[in-house]
């Protein structure tokens, strides 16, 4: 896919110029998404993510701006469509799921409120065909407060997805589930944009998030947009403390190999056995979802033969430094590099180390003075396998 | 974890609660309470009574229901002010409501005379019966309901518009189910207050049998009327309670139902 740049692009699906003044806060912001795209909106909390999802919804009126889609105007100087006529769907961290109406009648007022408007009977068939894409059939009659959060939170993204949004807002739709079901639910809401070829937006200050959900991110800080590009990128040169925080990880993006992940500079990282596992190729596409993304069955075949994009994910802690090579028995990661930088870091002395990407390495002053490090120094790196946690892209 | 001393306040209270319905129950003269039961002068209020206040109970729903949405979803100081003088009727004796309605309705009254010019003549007909009801039923529903807007809040509206539905249908599948326990208390408050209302009644609409007299005026009437035993106001009384008990019971195994 092509990525549109950052502030205009010709084939931009969406374009946002919006500014808000609220008592102190003052939010000034310029982005486009790419038909297809997904776009990943960091922050620390009070920075705005939510509120510039309030104007794209069309649920806050900016002081001033403009939101376009596919050339059509929704805010504007004496234009204002509202919400319902919008198309812009909106998950947020509660899945809000109408408490009176069962999960099917739920997943069946989008579809009955959408467009293509189905009659009752349409709207109940294909509504029980989104509860089966997101894992829930059978549990059409429940009521919401029958449902676990994760399973409530499901059936608003089916909700969500059903009305045939032109673009989909997410709310750290991960931050109310607990630590089993989220990522569960993430992978849920990558397959189900992928199928549907669905833009988004997701909101969230979890790394993870941007990782396995999104093609570029955008961080905001203070109402303003200050650093842009891929995750990869915006993470390895930290604008802000915010961004830094979140980078606090090492992140590597590679491909997927035998159960591990090559980075580009062709360094191979074995990962958990549980996370190794889920890296393993996804079965095809039925041909019916095939379809639905404009890929033929064979396409969707042959994507999954190619190497599958992936991300290490693991602390700087986890990385031990030795002058010379180790010998384990235990199932290690190991490689030498060359100290490119030596800062002070919020647990000790963070070491930089080159590579594609570089990784850094956290060890306390005196380790650094034992092992005589400066500048230049070449280390020996060690990770075991158990520290480092995978995620599909 | 209650204190011990708030039993005997508690006791009273419910006491003065039900002991005069237990004494009304005693005073009954049982064996002639069928006739005077099924006697024209109490079936004809009991209808009376019962169309008045439910066609009362229609309009306050017709109007009370609006009026709830605007205060509930009007800026805080709209909403107060609104919320305000709503609330009026509900603290002010109905008799007092039942002048008010005359100076506005009445002969000599602002809307009155040009109605009157029109051929339209209100103060003592049954319309003004249901006015009075009306006026002071109006307040129940409209506190009920719009309590229950707010706390719902305008997240599952927030949410429904975002999938699509134009204001009319979230109004109608999301907001109203939502406040539907709430709907249901202020429909049946209104209803009760209505067919007790008494005071803006006898002012307003008068005394007249057929017409205007309504259970409370009814009973009103037997208990002072010459040559008529306190028994009829007595059966009369009876009749109400039951009217009510059997509303009351109707609407909470409704409720159990719906939340089972």
């Amino acid at each position: 896919m092509t990525l549109a740049p950052w502030k205009s692009a010709a084939n931009a699906l969406l374009e946002a110029n919006l500014q808000l003044t609220r008592g102190s806060f003052s939010l000034d912001v310029r982005f486009v998404l790419a038909p297809g795209e997904v776009l990943a909106l960091l922050g620390p909390n009070g920075s705005g993510k939510s509120t510039v999802l309030d104007l794209l919804a069309g649920l806050t009126v900016p002081d001033t701006g403009t939101v376009t889609i596919d050339g059509a105007v929704l805010t504007a100087p004496g234009r204002f469509v509202p919400p319902e006529k919008r198309a812009i769907g909106l998950l947020g961290q509660e899945p809000l799921l109408f408490p009176h109406l069962s999960a099917r009648a739920n997943v069946a007022f989008a579809l009955r409120v959408g467009a293509p408007r189905l009659n009752a009977a349409e709207a109940r068939a294909e509504a029980d065909r989104w509860l089966d894409r997101v894992g829930l059939s059978g549990f059409g009659g429940s009521l919401p407060g029958a449902l676990s959060g994760g399973q409530q939170q499901r059936v608003a993204l089916a909700r969500a997805l059903a009305a045939g949004p032109r673009v989909l807002l997410l709310d750290e739709p991960m931050a109310a589930l607990d630590a089993e079901t989220a990522p569960f639910m993430r992978q849920l809401i990558r397959e189900q944009l992928a199928e549907t070829g669905t833009s988004a937006i997701i909101v969230t200050h979890d790394i993870v998030d941007a990782v396995v959900l999104a093609h570029r991110v955008a961080v905001l800080h203070d109402g303003s947009l200050i650093d842009e590009g891929t995750t990869a990128a915006v993470l390895a040169a930290p604008r802000n403390p915010f961004v830094a925080a979140l980078a606090g990880v090492n992140l590597v993006v590679g491909t997927v190999q035998n159960g591990a992940i090559v980075a580009p500079d062709g360094r191979t990282f074995w990962v958990r056995p549980a996370d190794a596992r889920d890296l393993t190729p996804v079965p095809p596409a039925p041909a019916h979802l095939a379809n639905m993304t404009g890929l033929s069955a064979t396409q969707a075949v042959g994507s999954a033969n190619s190497p599958a994009p992936a991300a290490a994910v693991f602390r700087p802690a986890s990385v031990v430094v030795q002058t010379e090579q180790p010998r384990h028995a235990s199932p290690r990661n190991v490689w030498s590099a060359r100290v490119t930088g030596i800062e002070p870091g919020s647990g000790g002395v963070r070491l930089r180390t080159s590579g594609e990407p570089e990784i850094i390495a956290e060890l306390t002053p005196a380790a650094v003075a034992d092992l005589g490090l400066q500048l230049g120094s070449t280390v020996w790196l060690s990770v075991k396998a158990t520290e480092v946690s995978a995620y599909r892209r | 974890m209650i204190p011990r001393l708030l039993y005997l306040p508690a006791s009273i209270g419910l006491a003065l609660l039900v002991l005069p319905l237990a004494g009304l129950l005693l005073r009954v003269d049982w064996l002639a309470l069928p006739a005077l039961l099924l006697s024209p002068e109490a079936l004809q209020p009991l209808g009376l009574s019962l169309a008045t206040a439910s066609v009362s109970t229609v309009f306050c729903l017709l109007l009370g229901v609006p009026l709830a949405v605007v205060i509930a979803r009007s800026r805080p100081r709209g909403a107060g002010l609104l919320r305000a003088l709503v609330t009026v009727p509900l603290v002010l004796p109905p008799l007092v409501g039942g002048i008010a309605l005359l100076s506005l309705l009445g002969r000599g009254g602002v809307l009155g005379d040009t109605l009157e010019l029109a051929g339209l003549r209100i103060p003592f007909t049954t319309a003004a019966v249901v006015i009075a009801q009306t006026f002071v039923a109006l307040p129940f529903l409209v506190i009920a309901v719009e309590g229950a807007l707010r706390t719902a809040g305008i997240r599952y509206e927030r949410v429904a518009a975002t999938l699509g539905a134009g204001r009319g249908t979230v109004f109608l599948r999301i907001t109203l189910p939502l406040v539907g326990p709430g709907l249901l208390a202020g429909t049946v408050l209104s209803f009760a207050r209505a067919l007790g209302e008494f005071g803006a009644t006898a002012l307003f609409a008068g005394n007249q049998a057929g017409v205007t007299r309504t259970m409370p005026l009814a009973i009103y009437t037997a208990f002072n009327g010459s040559g008529v035993t306190t028994d009829q106001a007595v059966a009369l009384s009876l009749l109400l309670i039951a009217v009510a008990v059997i509303i009351l019971v109707l609407v909470g195994t409704r409720r159990a139902s719906v939340l089972s």
